[in-house]
């Protein structure tokens, strides 16, 4: 038994069988090693957008009235939109693993198209949100900011306003970027998933990518309370 | 958890192993999470003070954080499957909470006792901040 090739239960239907990589003893052992190193990961994410909700407490402690005439000058409608497009997406993320589970593979795809639309739609929200403040002088970097009479009278007087607005462009960028990568992630399954890739013996990639998307989510979950309704 | 393999199924030296189980969740249970976090998406936006005009001070932000730290938890515990997880799994990614919990402690601790910092013969020195006469 010593070389004996290991492969995972393959379902009817057209899937593809998985081996299991030659340096694990088991698929349990396989799927649970990468699982403990992408929890690892996600750690690192955490502390990564940690780093920048510490500035954020930090200096909204200090100049609360920046952070709350900035936020002001967001709309929170676009905000609580966007906050719903990303929970349906984490729904409909958390249902493509379970099809990826049941070796439902017409679901997977389907289910993950939902999550892909859901994040598109949310880029596109951040895209006009982001346009509009270009167009009127509030961006970040000291150089882009000078608001014009729309957004300057709001700002009159307030101790560094684009303080607020550095912090904002920082995390809702980084964050967007996450989108963008998770898109990309997301659109690798489907097309895996389609050929018959994933299915109840093996699923590791589904299982990740749902959990980086979580973690997208969750980060969001935070930034708009944060960001948009700030007191 | 099982850890043998099976080689009823295997052919030649390929041997099929079983050893991989999973929880999995039903659609009821996803979906009662994802309508409770629209729920207190929409609690959240009701009480915020820019949209309400509720005044509930330095309540404000903590209820705000709060809600937002339950619907966390949802999304952890069920769509990140963290409830059914190995316990070292639940280590690695509540441990960096716990460590991120840490940094915004001290960040406040810093902040709340900035004025009495340096305290000169018993006396608390006020320290100005930038931006600030």
């Amino acid at each position: 038994m010593g070389h004996s090739t290991i492969v995972t239960p393959t379902p009817q239907g057209g899937f593809q069988t998985h081996t299991v990589a030659h340096h694990f003893k088991t698929a349990e052992q396989e799927f649970q090693s990468a699982k403990l190193a992408f929890w690892l990961f996600l750690a690192t994410e955490v502390m990564l957008f940690g780093g920048l909700f510490a500035a954020y407490i930090y200096y909204h402690d200090v100049y609360p009235e920046t952070f709350q005439k900035g936020g002001a000058l967001l709309d929170w409608k676009l905000g609580a939109l966007n906050t719903g497009l990303l929970l349906t997406s984490s729904w409909t993320m958390a249902m493509g693993v379970r099809a990826s589970q049941l070796s439902q593979r017409k679901q997977l795809v389907w289910w993950l198209v939902a999550t892909v639309v859901c994040a598109a739609g949310f880029m596109v929200v951040k895209y006009i949100e982001y346009s509009t403040k270009y167009h009127h002088g509030i961006f970040a970097f000291t150089g882009l900011f000078s608001p014009d009479d729309h957004y300057a009278p709001d700002l009159q007087g307030l101790a560094y306003p684009q303080l607020y607005f550095n912090l904002y462009f920082t995390m809702t960028g980084i964050h967007g970027l996450h989108v963008l990568i998770g898109m990309i992630a997301i659109a690798w399954l489907i097309w895996r998933g389609a050929q018959g890739r994933f299915h109840s013996g093996w699923y590791t990639p589904v299982e990740l990518v749902g959990l980086y998307w979580h973690v997208v989510d969750l980060i969001w979950i935070f930034l708009f309370p944060l960001l948009y309704l700030v007191p | 958890m099982a850890h043998g393999t099976d080689t009823s199924h295997g052919h030649g030296d390929t041997v099929v192993d079983h050893s991989h189980h999973a929880h999995v969740c039903s659609f009821q249970a996803f979906f009662g999470i994802y309508v409770t976090l629209l729920f207190l998406t929409f609690v959240t936006v009701a009480i915020a003070e820019p949209v309400s005009g509720l005044h509930l001070g330095s309540a404000s932000m903590l209820v705000a954080m709060a809600v937002a730290a339950v619907k966390a938890a949802l999304v952890m515990t069920v769509f990140m499957h963290l409830r059914w997880d190995t316990a070292m799994n639940n280590l690695a990614f509540l441990g960096s909470l716990i460590f991120l919990s840490l940094l915004f402690l001290f960040t406040l601790a810093d902040h709340s006792t900035r004025q009495v910092a340096d305290p000169i013969g018993g006396t608390p020195v006020e320290v100005k901040r930038f931006g600030q006469d």
